[in-house]
């Protein structure tokens, strides 16, 4: 066999192995050319936790857990339930559910839920409470559709710099489905919202050992009656054509597009309108950014005191290099093709671009089907790094509401609304 | 309900799931929550779904448990005591290394924000022991 790299001789390739004992004859076994078995670098386990740096990983580095009706996917915590997905299910526009990550605050989340006693409430100010059975709310309104991105506040929190408490999620706390169900404008519309209501409550069967009234008590979220993303929030009792899994909200999950996932109340059970703001811990306290540009700040700020928080609401635009994974060395002047979603909270992904030389130049990809405004877009480039060497390919998209993603870090002390463009770095070697 | 070759281990696990039913605040005649698996550290099975049948009630089996191992030393117990109480010591392991500073101000934000019951020399012995094990200068595992 005739060596395959130039340069290294087989006599100086075995001297190497010999010095290093053990891999001449693992070469052997596998039937290797020693002189390609030299070039091996030794394979390096992931450690267990990331930091005080960034997580250098797209996804979290938690082992891989199996949990009831999903598929093995990335343990963030055990109890309560916080799962991320791996990064090859997103190389299509719709997650599968059983890939879907899951992120619960209490420990107490169903097991079992009985239909015959299970009602989905509409109560608090209104002229004429409600109380509907699935088969109620599946027969007496008329069901809608709609794709939209649920992806968790604090997705990709472990590239915050400095470090955050906190669920430390890779890019991986997202997914997008086709959610069908409800309109919530029609549940409100059969209760009638009286005169002087502000908010409207949602409660699901979400709850912890905590005292009442404190927020390890119970889950609970509020929208302005004001806000307009009412008129498109659904409550949806199918997701992909099918039931919800009980680790993500079966029987029935508030679907709020182009908002952040802490919207989107799993188990639905309780919709309560307001007469006066929403004060509880969930509100009050959790899931707050800072009212700035892009919601950032930072730790000296925060020290001082004085940051005007409010409560978190769209999503801002982002876009992903999924494949290829990283491991990936190119042999110059192969054609390869770059594959990714985008997706924007607020509004249509209208350009998604990449770059080649670490986001000096650009060009544009090109857009796979338009599932509608709030879904993942797919997006591919072809590319054929033509000179061997190291190339960061960089990506980033554009909504239809002129948000461009930036190259710069977001921080807060919640570790949210990180979108800051992707980048991964390939290495081009020579194919002769 | 798990693999049938593990029945007896799996009615000891549905008999310990139902006592944190009944110990858990969330015992609605709609739903069960909050049942966990007794599975010990780094042992993660396979789940099968339970037995199906044409009445109304839908169920899981338990959710995994796979409690982390904490670095050994003084106020080990107290940590794993008075945090599990609401959530595994996975809260601990999945952060990065925090400053000594960010672990007290998370031992206080359990005790003042989320009415964790502990006691005052219990918390300043479970801030130690995280500030001990789990900060940039000092975490291993």
């Amino acid at each position: 066999m005739e060596p395959l790299r130039r340069g290294v001789s087989r006599r100086n390739a075995l001297k190497l192995l010999s010095a290093v004992g053990g891999g001449l004859a693992i070469a052997r076994c596998f039937g290797a050319d020693p002189a390609v078995a030299q070039e091996m670098p030794p394979s390096k386990a992931i450690e267990p936790f990331t930091g005080p740096g960034q997580n250098p990983h797209w996804n979290s580095v938690g082992p891989y857990v199996s949990e009831p009706q999903k598929a093995p996917l990335i343990l963030l915590t055990d109890r309560p339930v916080q799962l991320e997905t791996p990064r090859s299910y997103f190389q299509t526009a719709f997650t599968p559910n059983d890939a879907f990550y899951v992120r619960w605050h209490l420990s107490e989340i169903p097991n079992r839920v009985d239909l015959a006693e299970w009602k989905l409430k509409i109560e608090g100010n209104v002229n004429k409470p409600l109380a509907l059975s699935l088969s109620e709310l599946m027969e007496k309104f008329k069901p809608v559709s709609i794709a939209a991105v649920n992806q968790c506040s604090g997705n990709s929190r472990s590239r915050f710099q400095p470090r955050v408490p906190g669920g430390q999620w890779g890019n991986g706390a997202m997914g997008n489905a086709m959610w069908t169900g409800v309109r919530l404008r029609d549940l409100l519309d059969a209760a009638g919202v009286k005169q002087g209501s502000v908010q409207v409550q949602f409660q699901g069967l979400e709850t912890g050992p905590g005292p009442k009234g404190s927020g390890s008590n119970v889950f609970l979220k509020s929208l302005e009656l004001t806000d307009p993303v009412l008129d498109e929030a659904v409550v949806a009792y199918l997701m992909n054509g099918e039931p919800i899994p009980m680790l993500n909200g079966f029987p029935a999950r508030l679907v709020v597009p182009g908002y952040f996932a802490t919207y989107w109340m799993k188990c639905l059970t309780w919709i309560r309108v307001l007469s006066a703001a929403d004060e509880n811990f969930w509100m009050k306290t959790g899931y707050r950014v800072p009212e700035t540009p892009r919601g950032s700040t930072t730790p000296e700020a925060m020290k001082a005191g004085g940051v005007k928080t409010v409560p978190i609401t769209r999503m801002p635009v982002r876009s992903f290099l999924v494949s290829p994974d990283v491991g990936s060395k190119m042999p110059a002047g192969m054609s390869i093709t770059l594959r990714g979603i985008a997706f924007s909270g607020y509004g249509k992904i209208v350009k998604v671009e990449i770059s080649e030389d670490g986001a000096k130049s650009w060009r544009e990809a090109q857009m796979g089907e338009d599932h509608g405004a709030y879904s993942f877009r797919t997006w591919e480039a072809r590319w054929t790094p033509k000179t061997p060497g190291n190339y960061t390919v960089a990506v980033r998209a554009a909504d239809e509401k002129g948000n461009v993603q930036p190259d710069e870090p977001v921080w807060n002390p919640g570790g949210y609304l990180w979108n800051k463009i992707e980048k991964q770095e390939f290495a081009v070697g020579r194919a002769d | 309900m798990r693999l049938a070759r593990n029945s007896g281990p799996s009615l000891l696990r549905l008999l310990a799931g139902a006592l944190l039913v009944v110990a858990g605040s969330a015992a609605f005649a709609q739903f069960h929550s909050g049942s966990y698996s007794s599975t010990k550290a780094d042992t993660i099975e396979q789940t099968v779904s339970p037995l199906t049948s044409s009445d109304a009630n839908y169920s899981v089996s338990p959710f995994a448990s796979v409690a982390p191992k904490l670095a050994e030393g003084e106020g080990l117990a107290e940590t794993e005591t008075f945090c599990a109480t609401c959530h595994s010591t996975r809260y601990i392991t999945m952060q990065p290394p925090l400053p000594a500073a960010t672990w007290e101000a998370e031992v206080n934000k359990m005790i003042k924000t989320f009415a964790a019951p502990i006691p005052e020399a219990t918390a300043k012995k479970i801030t130690s022991y995280l500030q001990t094990h789990y900060t940039p200068e000092t975490r291993k595992q």
